[in-house]
């Protein structure tokens, strides 16, 4: 095996007296997708916000490529190589699948802010990118209103890739969709994995999908990692009852049957 | 798989319907409609060789501050300290002109006046932006407050220094200063002169009737013109676009969101002080009552050019549409003698409310709500 694009080590996140995440250890792959299980509270948005620098841990430390490194701003995590796409996807529904996909650093010619834009060039660099993990959107000057929720997914993780994400953080990008829809994303996430550069950490609540496209779990509850491993090493009971947080699916059979 | 695509279910629209969805598109029908009706309730007369001039000075007034309106409007944000703006910048130009500099600096030049007043608003406009991102308050109140601060500030440093809330008689400076031309002068001579040349253009003695259309014209162009080029070429444009329509996803990107909004309350300043000037440098006088009430034109004349309300759409071709319509209708009443210039209000309220429904539309038909 490679060495993990980016490792966590031992992170710790507190809130005043509060303890979002005591001691959480990862790695994550380049080509793999490492799925990111937990209930409601685990600690998940946390720690991805701690990995796209919006949050500083309190201790532990993050290595990029056995670098250690430290985020002190989204900025830092960005130019690290760490593109997170977050659940509202941080898209403008008024304005053209280009002009999202460019937004704040767009093409242009002449000085910064009031260059010419270069649109021809990114209309057909915004069509490609997305042709390229499965989306042929017929006119890149369309506004991204009229898009599907599955497309603006889609134009989310190009826009991340293109602007050199080497991890994608994917938070959730299953919920509020449709079946179909679910399934393009799932189509797209794979397409990005076959390339082999880029790791990808899928956060969901869903165990179907994450069985059909994870190559490594982390569960999480309460601030801790209470499993992980690989695809193949664990069982379908297991994910499922590490899911809801360690607790048995027997014992929750039972508790329903005597209500 | 059937080989049909999520892509496949959206057409590609005729030439037609693109122009229909176009912000712009009502603005233009409204701007044609009032144009008929005038030209024929006037016999004509307000499209004659000076109405055309008196018709322009006031487009080219609304124009230029609903561009400045309409550009921070689509950013996001209102400001409706433009008509008080107005009022101070006026005052201070006249004022040192009449008692001169500050500080007893001695005398000021048209130019020293316009420019310290210029540094003046662009601090204000710049206050009330930084007030606006730094507090995350409305826009709306935080201009509000400046509406009544600026509008008092004028009155009481007229009646302070000059006892009076008016200014009139100053020396003509366009007389001798160059300065005072760029802002009070005439332009487009030579299309008159062709036009006496062509045998129109004459007054009753056979003579050539009008030399020239107000400077203020040019400023419109000037102002609209970069505009329009800001906002559809430029990245500062896609970043206007992007700060209006969904905030936290243009900052998420990377755009500097809060310098963006400051950067346009100046804009509206700097276009409110360039109103002023214009004034003040044509007529060679200031009162404190000017500009009352024209931040509420200036975004009624937003709106119905097809801006949003909201933020994240509109067009600066629409606010050249809205700003010609507005103008005609406002100046009707010189040239149809019949008329009652109260209307104007009813013609602004009527079509403001219509251009807010279908604003609204053309945002549902983008956002895929139709």
């Amino acid at each position: 095996m490679t060495e993990p694009y980016l490792r966590v080590e031992n992170i710790v996140k507190k809130f005043g007296p509060f303890t979002a995440l005591n001691g959480v250890s990862l790695e994550v792959f380049p080509g793999e997708v490492h799925a990111l299980l937990g209930d409601n509270g685990a600690g998940k948005s946390t720690l991805i916000k701690t990995l796209a620098g919006v949050h500083e841990p309190t201790s532990g430390q993050l290595y990029i490529e056995g670098k250690p490194v430290k985020f002190r701003s989204p900025r830092d995590a960005s130019s690290a190589g760490i593109g997170t796409v977050y659940q509202d996807l941080a898209v403008n529904p008024l304005i053209s699948v280009t002009r999202n996909f460019f937004m704040g650093r767009e093409l242009y010619r002449g000085p910064k802010g009031l260059g010419l834009l270069k649109m021809s060039e990114m209309d057909k660099i915004a069509h490609d990118e997305m042709l390229k993990i499965g989306i042929d959107i017929s006119d890149p000057q369309q506004a991204v209103g009229t898009m599907s929720g599955g497309q603006r997914q889609t134009l989310a993780i190009a826009r991340a890739i293109y602007f050199g994400a080497k991890v994608l953080i994917l938070d959730e990008p299953t919920s509020a969709l449709g079946q179909k829809q679910q399934m393009e994303v799932l189509k797209t996430m794979m397409r990005v994995r076959k390339r082999g550069d880029i790791a990808i950490i899928f956060i969901t609540h869903n165990e179907i999908h994450s069985q059909l496209v994870a190559d490594r779990y982390t569960f999480l509850a309460l601030g801790q990692v209470i499993g992980a491993g690989k695809a193949g090493d664990l069982e379908h009971d297991e994910i499922r009852r590490l899911m809801a947080g360690g607790a048995e699916m027997a014992d929750l059979e039972q508790e329903l049957a005597g209500i | 798989m059937s080989g049909r695509s999520e892509a496949d279910r959206r057409q590609r629209e005729t030439t037609l319907q693109r122009l229909i969805r176009r912000p712009e598109a009502g603005a233009l029908v409204v701007m044609i409609v009032a144009i008929v009706a005038i030209t024929i309730a006037s016999n004509g007369n307000a499209l004659n060789a000076l109405g055309i001039k008196n018709n322009l000075a006031i487009i080219a007034q609304f124009g230029i501050i609903a561009t400045g309106a309409a550009m921070l409007m689509i950013a996001g944000e209102f400001d409706l300290s433009i008509g008080s703006m107005i009022g101070f910048s006026g005052m201070s130009m006249a004022m040192m002109l009449k008692w001169g500099l500050p500080f007893g600096l001695g005398a000021a030049t048209p130019f020293l006046a316009f420019t310290i007043t210029l540094c003046m608003t662009l601090f204000f406009g710049w206050l009330i932006g930084t007030i606006v991102v730094r507090s995350g308050l409305s826009s709306f109140i935080v201009s509000l407050a400046f509406l009544f601060f600026l509008r008092g500030t004028t009155e009481v440093c007229f009646r302070l220094i000059n006892q009076s809330t008016q200014i009139s008689g100053l020396p003509d400076f366009k007389e001798d200063s160059l300065f005072a031309r760029i802002f009070g002068g005439e332009a487009f001579g030579f299309l008159y002169d062709i036009a006496f040349a062509l045998g129109f253009n004459l007054n009753r003695r056979g003579e050539q009737w009008v030399t020239g259309v107000d400077a203020r014209v040019v400023w419109w162009i000037v102002i609209a013109g970069a505009a329009y080029i800001v906002l559809s070429r430029t990245q500062l444009g896609n970043w206007i676009f992007a700060t209006g329509d969904n905030k936290e996803a243009a900052r998420a990107n990377g755009v500097p969101v809060n310098r963006v909004k400051i950067g346009l309350f100046m804009f509206t300043a700097f276009c409110a002080t360039v109103f002023a000037a214009c004034q003040v440098f044509d007529t060679n006088t200031a009162d404190a009552a000017k500009g009352n009430l024209m931040e509420l034109n200036a975004i009624a004349i937003a709106v119905v050019g097809g801006t949003l309300m909201t933020g994240g759409f509109g067009s600066i071709i629409g606010v050249v549409f809205g700003a010609v319509t507005f103008g005609l209708v406002a100046n009707a009443v010189f040239y149809i003698p019949w008329l009652d210039g109260s209307w104007y209000r009813v013609f602004v309220g009527a079509v403001l409310l219509a251009a807010v429904f279908a604003n609204e539309r053309i945002r549902k038909r983008i956002t895929g709500g139709i």
